[in-house]
């Protein structure tokens, strides 16, 4: 996994550049994100909500709303380079048949007038080129596969006969029955109770086995990540400002707003003691955002964070991190003193597996 | 099952009260009503003899029970000063031919043109298509029917040298008639339309729709297109048996012998048992639509559970 050879790279995101069109007014949504995708990893992108993860993937499967554009850069994926689709007829390639996507909100990502097993058989017709009683056996085994009961029965019922957590496995049951290469699942536990979370988390990750898929997991919980992700990939402000294997940007994460993302772990906070919470707002997108975009909110931003833009600086072979504390000339400084026993006691963890 | 039961019920039971008022609310008419045209000419006794054989001097209750008994032989008793001494229901029956053909024919005219149309909106919408449709509900909504019609009346009839009054045995007198009480339906079809179209296109379940590589056509008619129909569906069959009280403006503009001015006429004439059965008959209608429309959702719309009782929407 993580391998960084060229030929398990299935997609390849080059200097994007994303902005919307609002009330004659632009904003720049993605801010220059570069990023590969490994064939068969479990990539996960966190940051709080705005920061432009669900632009970013829309932008995969040309879901932008019509407001929005692609300004700069490529999205290479097999031969296509998916920022210069502009047809549906160019999209109905990748939608679906090669990359499926999972929703937040499965109390309305389905058809309440269809049955979920149409639903559901609606995509093995289209990916699967499968019709009648074969389709029809296809779909009872996606039912059982997302570990529904009684499928003959479920098969004929509607999304209001589900609860909240049964719907969201017939939403990922849809998304797998295209035949994806690529899943991508946007926030897909955040509408639902923390019990039936780490369910929807478990079933993602057998599914990803079974069929082989390369998952994008989107989330604004690092908690969630760890369970799940083989790399992380840290979003702020429209851009990614860290991004390595999981063990490393969890245990020896280096860019400060990392940092503040994992001081405000609820796993982290001693009992009894106020949650840490990142002060400030994030950037206006609206405005030109200069140098670090984090650097007002940073209590560890250099000079230089308030004027030049950060590239990013090679901690390993897999782990980078766009910040100024990494430079050569940059002072020394520690991360805050609540995290350090957590990276102590991670790596000591990580390194005895 | 239980719901259906349940609503026609409900149904039967509203219905009664409505008769039983209407019924109760006439027999505090001026009893003129019931003597006709000669009245003035009778003594008091002669109307007192009028009367009692009449059962009007019966115990209101008789009276009601009476009623109803003629009701289930389907006898609405007769006119008195409209067509005197002719039955009622035989007065209506030959109106409504009229009225029930030009209000079907105009109910399906617009559905036939407004429900596409409105698709067609939201399909392109912003688009010049959508911008010249939503010109003509404006319109159509903003200016009185009478302007329109006589418009219609004033032009259209000498461009396409129609004829102006309805002839029912030249089929070109029709269309006129036809397509004026269409115009109005059209525009609200295509409205409603086009606004629950707009509603269901901006739903979460249609965006997973399009991320599992569905066609945009095939996701118009599919999914889109029946959701939306639905909330329109409850109303149709209301709008539909309503045609056969016909329009009383568009009959009278081309002359069509149909119900649109009985009632008022009745009233003038102070015509009491045509005013009664109309009443009862207008009021039924709505009662059965509002329950055909209930009908129409629950069977459509897989939420409404036929199991249970409970509420619809
Ligand atoms: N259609 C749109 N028009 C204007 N701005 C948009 C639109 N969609 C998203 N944005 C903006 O892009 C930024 C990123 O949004 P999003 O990707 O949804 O964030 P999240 O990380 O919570 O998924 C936000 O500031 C949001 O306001
Ligand atoms: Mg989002």
């Amino acid at each position: 996994m993580g391998d960084n050879n060229e030929k398990s790279r299935i997609l390849s995101i080059q200097n994007l550049i994303i902005k919307f069109k609002l009330r004659g007014q632009v904003l720049t949504a993605i801010r220059d994100i570069s990023l590969d995708l490994y064939k068969g990893e479990s990539l996960a992108i966190v940051g709080e909500s705005g920061s432009g993860k669900s632009v970013l993937v829309k932008s995969i499967m040309g879901l932008l709303d019509k407001n929005g554009f692609i300004d700069q850069g490529k999205i290479l994926y097999k031969d296509y380079d998916l920022s210069q689709f502009s047809t549906e007829k160019d999209w109905l390639k990748i939608r679906g048949k090669e990359i499926a996507m999972v929703t937040q909100d499965p109390m309305t990502s389905l058809n309440p007038l269809k049955t979920v097993g149409k639903q559901i058989e609606e995509c093995v017709n289209l990916h699967q080129g499968l019709k009648g009683k074969e389709a029809y056996e296809r779909t009872l085994k996606l039912l059982r596969d997302v570990g529904i009961h009684d499928v003959e029965k479920r098969y004929k019922q509607y999304p209001h006969e589900f609860s909240g957590g049964m719907r969201q496995r017939i939403v990922i049951a849809i998304a797998v029955a295209c035949n994806p290469k690529i899943l991508i699942c946007d926030e897909p536990t955040t509408a639902l109770d923390v019990t039936i979370q780490a369910q929807i988390l478990q079933l993602l990750k057998n599914l990803q086995e079974m069929y082989g898929l390369t998952t994008i997991y989107i989330t604004h919980d690092l908690g969630v990540v760890a369970k799940v992700a083989d790399r992380i990939a840290v979003m702020y402000a429209g851009d990614i400002i860290e991004v390595g294997k999981t063990h490393e940007v969890f245990f020896d994460g280096k860019h400060p707003y990392t940092w503040a993302l994992l001081s405000s772990l609820p796993q982290l906070g001693a009992k009894g003691e106020e949650l840490y919470s990142i002060k400030g707002t994030p950037p206006n997108l609206f405005n030109e955002i200069k140098g670090d975009a984090f650097a007002p909110r940073n209590p560890y931003a250099l000079n230089i964070d308030f004027v030049e833009r950060p590239p990013f600086f090679k901690v390993t072979e897999t782990h980078y991190a766009k910040t100024w504390l990494l430079h050569s000339d940059a002072p020394k400084v520690e991360p805050p003193q609540s995290l350090q026993a957590f990276f102590e006691e991670g790596r000591r963890y990580a390194y005895e597996q | 099952m239980w719901y259906i039961g349940k609503r026609l019920l409900q149904s039967v039971f509203t219905l009664f009260i409505i008769i039983t008022i209407v019924f109760s609310l006439l027999r505090l008419m001026p009893e003129e009503g019931y003597l006709g045209a000669a009245a003035e000419k009778m003594t008091p006794e002669q109307q007192e003899i009028i009367l009692t054989n009449l059962g009007l001097r019966d115990p209101l209750l008789v009276q009601l029970g009476n009623f109803y008994m003629d009701l289930f032989k389907g006898d609405l008793g007769t006119s008195v000063t409209y067509r005197t001494d002719v039955p009622v229901t035989t007065i209506i029956s030959e109106k409504i031919m009229y009225s029930l053909f030009f209000g079907l024919g105009a109910v399906a005219l617009s559905l036939i043109i407004g429900v596409p149309l409105g698709i067609l909106m939201a399909h392109m919408k912003g688009r010049w298509l959508d911008r010249l449709g939503t010109g003509y509900i404006v319109f159509v909504v903003a200016v009185p029917a009478a302007v329109y019609y006589i418009f219609i009346q004033m032009y259209v009839t000498d461009i396409f040298n129609l004829p102006l009054l309805f002839d029912e045995y030249n089929k070109m007198s029709w269309i006129l008639p036809l397509t004026s009480m269409a115009l109005a339906p059209t525009a609200s079809y295509a409205m409603w339309m086009r606004r629950y179209m707009v509603d269901e296109l901006n739903k979460d379940y249609i965006k997973l729709a399009r991320a599992k590589g569905v066609k945009e056509r095939t996701l118009m008619f599919r999914h889109v297109m029946r959701n939306a129909f639905i909330p329109m569906a409850q109303y149709l069959p209301a709008t539909i048996l309503f045609t056969i009280t016909g329009s009383i403006y568009i009959e009278s503009l081309y002359s069509i012998p149909g119900m649109g001015g009985l009632l008022v006429d009745a009233i003038q004439r102070q015509d009491n048992s045509v005013v009664q059965g109309l009443v009862l008959i207008f009021s039924s209608l709505g009662i059965i639509g509002l329950f055909l429309g209930d009908l129409a959702m629950a069977l459509v719309d897989p939420r409404i559970k036929l199991g249970k009782g409970g509420s619809t929407r």
